[in-house]
């Protein structure tokens, strides 16, 4: 373009005409130029509002489809953001553990983790696991070790807890009577240096790692018997390894993506989160041929006892002819480690916010639990209904398989129950018998739907009753006098020692001797005499086929049955009424057999094994069998002993009733 | 300097700014073909090819789970109606072999399938394998309505749908669980926050933007295309019955909160009367079904279960509407060899007719048939000793399936207008004394009988 400017050398006024002709050629141009720049700009405008418009439309229409195409769809509850933890880097974390005679508290980094200071209770060695890499509570635990044992389960507690991990002690109260050197011994090789020498009423406290350093620890000695050490509070520094070395290495397969779910958030379950071959969590037992009970939903009530469920479902799971898909456990409350287990061995588990307390509560949660069975399996007629705190015999699946016909067709049976109240290891003796008993065990048992939806659900006892479900299932408005299945030898043992109803005494006296089937594929015999009417003729037999016992003799004493096998022997104690107990009970009592209620019993009889010869007691004259007493015999009566002085009135009123 | 300036500047302006208008075009373009891939390979003319992949991603899916051992049957409405067209065929072949894709290719943005949940344990092998396979997936969860009537129960969400994207392609998995009340249900999709909303053009789906309702079907194998896949027996009878599957699940939350102001009625008498209502309902749900009579809970019993999920126990009566053109003379003997006998019969066929049958202990059927008019529907009344007609009146309604005391049934759709119709804005309240000819709010007074009709027209037994 540099030609069109002009150019100061040339003379205008010579070559005139060429001038203005180039002048006027180049006003021309410049017109021309403007026109071009004209042209230009107004492209260039019209391209901008075209791109404009376009960007515009684009957005809209981009924004357009996708409200549109979300908008039905989208989740009501969409504004509630997710919570998000930040990634805390920390290395270090801060910990203080406090020890006294009234209160302990364990604090990590700030936060609160255990704070103890409730009047009679939480005496003894508070223990608290950490997550190495995390800094998580995995396990809280109390052992009371003023009392006796208490240490025994402390040491398997530690011995169960993984290498690696961080252990937390503190003692409330008092913690060393009972302390024994073999737990002194398992403290001292975690790195404790007062452990071996704690004595009575001293204050301790303890943090380092199994296996490993230790963080520190504080102790202070009580200075005479009757007082306590000084509190102490001990304040120290964790440091946290990375994740990778606080997890095992197992093969990465779904189970064991379960297992590590796990395993680094609960501890105290043993060898299932062991890294060198951990225990299995999958058992495949053999199916049963003709499962009749596959289909039939199983509903475990849980509450907050970890422990025992993961026990429970273990041996849940390894009975022949388990069917996993039909098991749902239901946990009273919001109990983060039961669910923990229920998802350790893949089953589905469901949450239920408490309502009411004590009994009502169990009584409320045994109601949701049962409803909720019914509607997730609408087309069950029957739901097996069983505890947290049962051991699953290897052949329940087949024993209710075999007997579940009879609860569909006899409409005087109320129940088929694994459980066998008077059962005990000196009073059951033959895997295949059945029984037909007038009261509800429960611990294990079927529960027909149509019983469920029809009469229970719809008068269920009200939050406000603090009764036991169990006890009003047994209530007579209930039962209307139909019958519960039972065999001889129970399909499951109860376990618990901690419960609602529950201690260790009681444990002790009524549920640790009592039998429990471990043969697998019994076949039960005479299933079909178990139906009402041949129930009877069956009895009939037994009892033409007995032989009468010398009723002289003390049927408490071992010399009462004589020293046979595979016979059967009748007794006839006396039970004026229906309702009169007096000489069973004391019966049962000296046979070492349930004798806080009458259980087992059917017409006044009962039947159960001594010396491994079948017993059968009558109850002469209610019992319709008292005709099968010979003339010559007088019916036993035990007199009840004297009441104390001071007896609870109720009790004597009821006894004063029966007799 | 300025001009060159000016010129090489407009210069570089005019070739951004078509740079830009490129730009713009292919962003477009882009768009497009993301938002929409049949159309843009139409564009590109590569019909052929778009139909085969469709057929692929079928036969893919179809190894992917079956490989897996998981029954699934085909319930997509286009592919279904194209099969019914040919049902007689594919029936009396089943393994022929076909000459041309005719269904798997036909075009579409997603094929349908169903799955029976209590089939599956929902392993999660299934999305690694169908990950390796080249499968984007997309699973949509939700709580589960078998529990929801349930006081604090919180328990896992269930799958309710699941999306497996190949290509251009996507198969939709409904999942269909049973409940009480011997139907399938399926769920609304709902996507959560964090879900990605352009994963599929969810707008087009066929099942999801309710939750349905369904019979359990009978199924049928078939080779279509070449592929083996299970379809419902009777294709039609089921695109018939989606055209109407639409559920409403029961309000339990404000149920829950009116028993809270107002608590149950435990008593012995209105546990009884439940009982007896709920047998009625179920025996009167029977019968009429087996006529193929569609009804739906009317009046009391349709306000119990808006109200508070269960029956009324002071309502003494069961009450279901019916629409006079699906009205059938046998629903008298129907009802009578149920063990129904006919208690009154009001009004004729052509206007006003109400029908009610004896249950046991003095609880009554009620069954009011409904008159369709342009804007709004009615059912009569009748007094029996003076001969009045009342007439009520509703706002137009469809109906929807609902689940009530374990039986899949009909309510309106449009429950609220239909509840407030008849029982005013206050029918939270719970009222003891009612008159059907006064205290309803749509009632109207509608002439009187004409005498030589009353032998006919008032049949009380």
């Amino acid at each position: 373009m540099d030609e069109w400017k002009p150019n100061p050398a040339i003379k205008p006024h010579k070559k005139r005409s060429w001038y203005l002709a180039w002048k006027y050629k180049l006003m021309n141009q410049r017109a021309l130029r403007k026109l071009c720049q004209t042209g230009a700009v107004l492209f260039l405008l019209v391209t901008v509002i075209v791109n404009i418009k376009l960007i515009l439309d684009t957005r809209r229409a981009a924004y357009e489809e996708e409200e549109e195409s979300a908008q039905d769809y989208d989740d009501e509850m969409l504004n509630v953001e997710v919570p998000r933890h930040p990634v805390s880097n920390k290395k270090v974390l801060d910990v203080e553990v406090y020890s006294s005679r009234s209160k302990v508290y364990v604090a990590v980094d700030g936060t609160t983790v255990l704070e103890d200071e409730a009047r009679e209770q939480g005496r003894g060695i508070h223990v608290i696991v950490l997550n190495q890499a995390t800094g998580h509570v995995m396990a809280k635990r109390v052992f009371d070790t003023y009392s006796p044992h208490e240490d025994e389960a402390m040491v398997l507690f530690l011995n169960m807890v993984a290498r690696g991990r961080i252990l937390i002690f503190t003692i409330k109260d008092e913690g060393s009577f009972h302390l024994k050197d073999t737990a002194k011994n398992v403290l001292k090789s975690l790195g404790s240096q007062v452990a071996p020498f704690l004595s009575w009423r001293d204050m301790w406290t303890f943090v380092g790692k199994k296996g490993g350093e230790v963080y520190g620890e504080k102790h202070a000695k009580s200075p005479a018997l009757s007082t306590w050490g000084d509190p102490v509070l001990l304040k120290t520094e964790v440091h946290l390894t990375s994740v990778e070395d606080a997890e095992c290495r197992w093969p990465d397969t779904e189970l064991n993506r379960r297992r590590k779910r796990f395993c680094s958030k609960v501890e105290g379950y043993g060898s299932v989160c062991s890294c060198k071959d951990p225990t299995p969590i999958e058992f495949n037992p053999d199916p049963l041929k003709d499962n009749k009970v596959f289909d039939v939903p199983v509903a475990v009530i849980a509450g907050n006892r970890p422990n025992y469920l993961y026990r429970m479902l273990r041996s849940l799971l390894s009975a022949q002819g388990v069917n996993p898909q039909m098991i749902t456990v239901f946990i009273d409350g919001y109990y983060e480690e039961p669910m923990d287990v229920v998802e350790l061995f893949g089953l589905s588990g469901i949450q239920h916010t408490p309502i009411s307390i004590k009994n009502a509560r169990v009584s409320q949660h045994y109601k949701a639990s049962l409803t909720a069975t019914f509607n997730l399996f609408p087309d069950a007629k029957f739901a097996v209904v069983l505890e947290e705190d049962l051991d699953i015999s290897v052949d329940f699946f087949s024993f209710l398989s075999q007997s579940i016909h009879l609860l569909e067709e006899d409409e005087s049976l109320y129940c088929v129950s694994a459980w066998n109240d008077q059962g005990y290891e000196h009073t059951a003796e033959d895997p295949s018998l059945l029984y037909r008993v007038e009261t509800m065990p429960g611990l294990g048992w079927v529960l027909r739907k149509g019983l469920y939806k029809d009469e229970l659900e719809p008068k269920w006892p009200t939050p406000e009753k603090l009764w036991d479900w169990d006890m009003w299932m047994r209530m007579p408005e209930q039962r209307k006098g139909r019958e519960c299945i039972i065999p001889d030898i129970s399909r499951s043992y109860h376990f618990g020692i901690v419960g609602l109803n529950m201690n260790g005494y009681f444990h002790e006296a009524y549920f640790k001797k009592h039998k429990f089937n471990t043969v697998p594929n019994v076949q039960l015999k005479n299933v079909e005499s178990l139906r009402k009417d041949a129930y009877e003729a069956e009895i009939h037999r037994l009892l033409g086929e007995a032989e009468v016992l010398d009723h002289s003799k003390n049927p408490c004493e071992d010399s009462f049955v004589p020293d046979t096998e595979g016979r059967v022997y009748v007794m006839f104690i006396r039970m004026e009424q229906e309702a009169d107990f007096t000489t069973w009970t004391q019966l049962a009592k000296c046979l070492h057999i349930w004798d806080l209620d009458v259980r087992g019993n059917h017409k006044g009889l009962w039947r159960l094994f001594r010396k491994k010869n079948h017993f059968l007691v009558v109850g002469v004259p209610a019992s319709p069998y008292s005709s099968k007493k010979p003339s010559s015999v007088t019916p036993i009566y035990i007199e009840p002993p004297a009441k104390e002085e001071g007896a609870v009135a109720v009790p004597a009123v009821a006894a004063a009733e029966q007799t | 300097m300025q001009k060159i300036n000016k010129n090489v500047v407009l210069a570089l302006l005019s070739l951004t700014s078509l740079v830009f208008l490129l730009f713009q075009l292919y962003y477009y373009k882009f768009y497009l073909s993301q938002k929409n891939g049949a159309v843009f390979s139409k564009v590109r003319g590569s019909q052929s090819g778009q139909d085969s992949t469709r057929w692929h991603v079928v036969r893919k899916f179809l190894g992917l789970i079956s490989s897996h051992n998981i029954p699934v049957y085909l319930i997509d409405p286009l592919i279904l109606g194209l099969v019914d067209k040919d049902i007689e065929q594919i029936r009396s072949s089943p393994d022929g072999p076909s000459p041309e894709c005719k269904y798997f290719c036909a075009p579409r943005d997603f094929t349908t399938f169903a799955l029976l949940d209590k089939t599956w344990k929902h392993e999660v092998g299934l999305f690694r394998t169908a990950e390796k396979m080249g499968f984007q997936w997309l699973k949509i969860i939700n709580k589960d309505p078998r529990l929801d009537g349930m006081d604090d129960l919180s328990g896992v969400e269930i799958p309710l749908h699941y999306i497996f994207k190949l290509a251009s392609h996507a198969i939709h998995l409904v999942v269909f669980y049973e409940r009480s009340g011997n139907y399938l249900w399926h769920g609304p999709l709902r996507l959560k926050q964090h879900m990605d909303r352009k994963f599929v053009p969810f707008r087009k789906l066929h099942f999801g933007r309710y939750p349905g309702a369904y019979e359990k079907p009978e199924l049928l194998l078939v080779s279509i295309d070449d592929l083996k896949v299970q379809i419902p027996k009777n294709p039609s009878s089921f695109l018939e019955e989606m055209l109407h599957s639409r559920f409403l699940e029961c309000r339990y939350r404000e149920a829950r909160a009116f028993f809270q102001l107002y608590p149950d009625d435990a008593s012995l008498d209105a546990v009884e009367f439940r009982k007896k209502a709920k047998s009625l309902l179920h025996l009167a749900a029977l019968t009429l079904n087996n006529l193929g009579v569609k009804f739906w809970l009317s009046s009391g019993t349709c306000l119990g279960w808006y109200r508070q999920c269960n029956v009324i126990p002071h309502s003494k009566d069961v009450d279901l509407g019916v629409f006079i053109k699906d009205y059938k003379a046998d629903i008298i003997p129907a009802f009578q060899k149920a063990g129904l006998p006919l208690k009154h019969k009001f009004g004729k066929v052509e206007d006003s007719l109400e029908l009610s049958f004896q249950g046991e202990d003095d609880v009554k059927l009620d069954i009011f048939f409904f008159y369709e008019e342009d804007d709004h529907i009615w059912n009569g009344g009748t007094q029996a000793k003076s001969g009045k007609k009342f007439k009520y009146l509703f706002p137009k309604f469809t109906l929807c399936w609902t689940e009530f005391v374990e039986l899949k049934v009909h309510v309106p759709c449009e429950t609220r207008q239909y509840v407030e119709a008849n029982y005013g804005p206050d029918w939270k309240v719970p009222v003891k004394t009612w008159d059907w000819k006064s205290s309803p709010s749509n009632v109207q007074y509608n002439g009187v009988w004409p005498v030589n009709e009353w032998d006919d027209v008032i049949q009380i037994y």
